[in-house]
């Protein structure tokens, strides 16, 4: 068993990361898109979707049967389903593999939860090490303004209520990502953690990230077959 | 004051579990299930309320689990980590509030059966320990041992070999007799290594039933009596490897069939 930091594969792991209302999942489906065009073989990984484990993860949040612990087991088993059949493999084959959420959104959500830091950290010792993990920072009034503004209902768990910090959504939602935002500053040192104003224009936050890819793209492959 | 093996989960609180938590370990097919049948009614005869439990029964992921296990598709990280997720839904749902209200818990199975099968396949021990940190210590765990030779014909006369059981997933080219033996051998390594760690009482499982349930029966009379207002362990955290007190409990029981003295994990 590798260990964090321990493999060397032939693709490249680029992941975002970021409370909601970052705007990182659109900057990475931009960086998709350019590196696509550039005739990269690139394959998107979704936080929480391994087939296997999804039924448990879904049942467990619909019933709200998850506490604290079982909430990051059950977000690591997911993970480690993915990294073990999924991302490995396509860093073997020389892909450029995009992650939104990686390790650090269990680490921020998890530690926010009262989840040991340190057990979370051996907990994922397994992970690949990313070529880079991009940090959307953004000041909590701006995600919340644009969360509030395109979307209903906050999600039970998306806003921390098992922790019974407020009975009102929305500032249970607000006390939750305000731990999460601190969790996430730790981080920047600790994993180097390359940050990105996340209030900066669009244009310009995705200027920086494909200037920062390409510079760690060296020998990647291109496929001549890319769409 | 009760005890973990490493970090505590938040929201447990240690104080007052005035219960009994007894582990009842050992591979495949050594009867374990046996005795915990005779064990509960035993105990309920005399005024204990029990309750039974084991792996994988979990609301929130034991169904999940043998789905998963039916495809033979999961890597052996994701496994662990489903098997962890089951194992700390019964912990904080089942073990924890059965402790509290003072009852004996029976257990089929902890998670040194789950860190042995993990060991067997190349999983990082100490990744291994961490993971499984936030368990409670027992009172008592009894570790049902039993040879490859006089495990073979229960196995046969049961239900056959079973895949994973066979360590299929392990020695894949060999046949499924061949693989049993190699698998459940290497997993009785890991079983030792375990016993040795976390001061396991050893019982030779080739004995007629009757004779270990009365070996049993003595053991957690034992346990039983420990009044349960005095300390199971020691207040200050201890390293999960510090066992040399349960090696040589272990030594003691190896050398003789019955089960040595005192009492043992905690």
């Amino acid at each position: 068993m590798k260990r964090y930091g321990e493999q060397r594969f032939p693709g490249k792991l680029y992941v975002v990361e970021g409370i909601d209302g970052s705007g990182k999942s659109t900057q990475l489906m931009l960086l998709q898109q350019w590196l696509r065009a550039e005739g990269y073989g690139v394959v998107f990984s979704e936080w929480n979707s391994s087939p296997l484990v999804r039924n448990t993860t879904r049942r467990g949040k619909r019933k709200q049967l998850l506490t604290p612990a079982t909430f990051s087991l059950i977000h690591a088993t997911d993970f480690a389903d993915r990294v073990e059949r999924n991302i490995i493999p396509l860093l073997k084959a020389g892909a450029v593999v995009l992650c939104d959420r990686y390790i650090f959104t269990a680490f921020a959500r998890d530690g926010a939860r009262g989840m040991a830091p340190l057990w979370l950290r051996e907990l994922y010792s397994f992970a690949v090490k990313p070529t880079i993990a991009f940090y959307f920072r953004v000041p909590l009034d701006v995600a919340m303004e644009r969360i509030l503004a395109s979307r209903g209902a906050i999600k039970f768990y998306e806003a921390g209520m098992d922790l019974g910090l407020s009975d009102d959504p929305e500032e249970s939602f607000r006390l939750f990502q305000g731990r999460i935002l601190e969790e996430y500053e730790k981080m920047i040192p600790e994993f180097d953690l390359h940050v990105i104003d996340a209030t900066l224009p669009i244009e310009v936050q995705q200027a920086e990230m494909r200037q920062a890819v390409k510079a760690k793209l060296g020998q990647t492959k291109r496929l001549l077959a890319a769409p | 004051m009760r005890e973990t093996y490493g970090v505590v989960l938040p929201g447990m609180d240690l104080s007052n579990l005035p219960g009994k938590l007894i582990v009842i370990e050992g591979t495949d097919g050594v009867g374990r299930t046996t005795q915990i049948n005779l064990l509960k009614p035993w105990l309920e005869q005399q005024g204990h309320a029990v309750l039974v439990t084991g792996m994988t029964r979990s609301t929130l992921a034991g169904k999940g689990i043998k789905r998963a296990k039916e495809g033979n598709t999961l890597g052996w990280i994701t496994l662990s980590l489903f098997y962890a997720t089951d194992f700390a839904d019964r912990l904080e749902n089942e073990i924890v509030p059965a402790l509290r209200a003072g009852f004996v818990v029976l257990t089929d199975r902890y998670t040194y059966s789950l860190m042995a099968r993990a060991l067997v396949r190349g999983i990082d021990p100490a990744w291994v320990r961490n993971l499984y940190s936030f368990a409670l210590r027992p009172d008592a765990v009894f570790y049902l041992r039993i040879g490859i030779e006089a495990l073979t014909p229960r196995v046969i006369f049961s239900h056959g070999f079973d895949y994973w059981e066979s360590g299929m997933d392990l020695f894949a080219s060999e046949d499924m007799y061949e693989s049993f033996c190699k698998y459940q051998a290497a997993l009785m390594a890991q079983f030792d290594g375990l016993a040795r760690e976390y001061g396991f009482q050893v019982a030779d499982a080739s004995q007629p039933v009757d004779d270990i349930f009365q070996q049993l029966r003595e053991e957690i009379r034992r346990v039983l009596k420990e009044k349960s207002a005095s300390p199971i362990s020691t207040a200050s955290p201890r390293k999960i490897a510090d066992a040399s007190e349960g090696a040589a409990r272990l030594e003691e029981s190896a050398a003789s069939p019955a089960l040595g003295e005192g009492k043992a994990g905690a």
